[in-house]
């Protein structure tokens, strides 16, 4: 009697194990909270939105520019250390594009990182960053991504190795590694430093490359900018305020290179920030590398978060 | 014996000297040396007429000049004999596309003379100090047509009736466009 007793017991304690193991599973490779904006009301401009691709290097990533590609057709091949990324045909095209979503799927892409059949992107795709977008960048982008002529066709399949291609494990990814944390204006900050603070960790997306990753991919975000490595594992200086002062780097030199890719010692950019130059900053107003070298150049890149709530983003 | 000493150190210490000057190009030697220190040239000419354009130094007409002869000098078949098929000895930083891609490469070669001729020509339309140190504003529309790759190539002869700035822009970009295609990314 004892016996059986024990037996149910142990039983009981061992199906509510495995019940928990598998909750627990099932939890992980839900990802984290959805978060959807809430952008009712407003409205898209195309030509703004096309500002918005160069600010956040949509045009870059998604265009095989160097073989002549369609613009937002799908991009050149992206060489990790977990394999291959081809970015995706975005073009209005219902088959090999987008054409079949809205702007609420969009704007889910973009700052969760989840598809509009649920399944979670690779962090290739840079929405960690994106989560901080402004709703109005996010609805004209979305007017400009939409007015591209549809392309059929898309590049090949990722090529990733075990066990980096499944979209459960970026589930479990984004757990571990998508913060979210509101960027508020910070008032006794300039205009354009707080301007800056969001290109730089927003659309421009600098920490994808500048700031060094763990072996999962994650950023380790409390050496923002340290330098870190590229596509092809290209090395990635730091961009931190002592790096660039050590470089001889000034406000005024980060801005130039931006706009023209020409360095303070005469060099000309190559590798992925050639690209970035060429495809993107290149485009930017003034005021807007004003800001981001403002935001650089200053010693407090690591200025905390406003608010730690994620229900109390804010993205006006 | 201790003149000795110190004769021997200053004599090791002129050696490392010698060494590091040796070390430049990392060891480079032939062609790969060659190409290196011209590089190097033109980033150097690069820089002076950077600090031109963007009004850290006085603009000199004369030194435009001649450094833009010195630039297109080295444009060209000047620059592509540099590169004989294959010719990637270390410490090269060239990447074997440029034989896959001769004509592209060849292209920018040629393109780097004729902007540094378009430069000599227009070096004196310079106007009073340059405000916004010679950058040009780009805004671009996202449609499918000129905005998506570098600058539609522009015709020399027009360049040499604008301001220097136009043909300069050119030249960093050719560098740029180059460099992005064909130099390896560091590791």
């Amino acid at each position: 009697m004892t016996h059986k007793k024990l037996f149910y017991g142990g039983g009981a304690v061992v199906l509510a194990a495995v019940a928990l193991a598998a909750l627990g599973g099932y939890w992980l490779v839900q990802g984290p909270k959805i978060i959807d904006r809430d952008l009712r009301g407003l409205d898209g401009d195309v030509n703004r939105g096309a500002y918005v691709a160069r600010l956040s290097g949509c045009i870059a990533c998604h265009t095989d520019i160097k073989a002549g590609g369609k613009v937002l057709a799908g991009g050149a091949k992206i060489s990790t250390d977990f394999g291959s990324f081809y970015p995706p045909n975005i073009t209005p095209d219902p088959v090999d594009g987008i054409g079949d979503w809205d702007l609420v799927d969009f704007s889910r892409a973009l700052t969760s990182g989840v598809s509009p059949n649920g399944q979670h992107l690779f962090p290739s795709f840079p929405y960690t960053f994106y989560a901080q977008m402004k709703n109005q960048d996010i609805v004209d982008l979305w007017a400009a991504v939409r007015s591209v002529p549809p392309v059929k066709g898309k590049p090949p399949k990722h090529g990733l190795r075990f066990p980096f291609g499944s979209h459960e494990g970026v589930a479990v990814w984004q757990r571990m590694f998508f913060e979210r944390k509101p960027l508020k204006e910070i008032s006794e900050k300039s205009k354009a430093w707080n301007r800056g603070r969001y290109l730089a960790n927003g659309p421009a997306h600098c920490g994808a490359c500048h700031t060094p990753r763990n072996l999962l991919g994650g950023r380790k975000t409390k050496q923002q900018y340290e330098g870190g490595k590229g596509p092809g594992g290209e090395k990635i200086p730091a961009i931190t305020i002592e790096a660039l002062k050590a470089g001889k780097w000034s406000k005024d030199d980060l801005i130039y290179a931006m706009r023209t890719g020409v360095k303070p010692d005469g060099d000309v950019f190559g590798g992925s920030m050639g690209e970035v130059v060429s495809d993107a900053t290149r485009f930017w107003s003034d005021q807007d590398l004003d800001a981001i070298a403002t935001y650089i150049m200053s010693d407090n890149i690591m200025y905390p978060a406003a608010s730690k709530k994620e229900d109390a983003l804010v993205y006006d | 014996m201790r003149r000795l000493t110190k004769v021997a150190l200053v004599a090791i210490s002129l050696s490392m000297l010698v060494n590091v000057n040796a070390n430049a190009h990392g060891g480079a030697t032939g062609v790969v040396k060659e190409r290196m220190t011209i590089m190097e040239t033109l980033g150097k000419s690069l820089k002076e007429l950077t600090a031109m354009m963007r009004g850290k130094t006085t603009y000199e007409p004369e030194r435009v000049r001649q450094i833009a002869r010195q630039m297109s000098s080295h444009g060209g078949d000047s620059m592509t004999k540099l590169f004989p098929k294959d010719s990637l000895d270390k410490p090269s930083e060239a990447r074997p596309n440029i034989w896959t891609q001769w004509g592209k490469f060849e292209g920018l070669a040629s393109q780097l003379t004729s902007y540094a001729k378009a430069l000599e020509k227009s070096a004196n339309n310079k106007s009073g100090a340059s405000t916004s140190g010679g950058m040009p504003q780009v805004q671009g529309m996202m449609n499918n047509s000129g905005m998506m790759t570098n600058m539609p190539e522009a015709d020399p002869e027009l360049l040499a009736n604008m301001p220097p700035d136009a043909a300069y822009i050119h030249i960093t970009q050719t560098c740029g466009s180059c460099h992005e295609g064909f130099r390896k990314p560091k590791k």
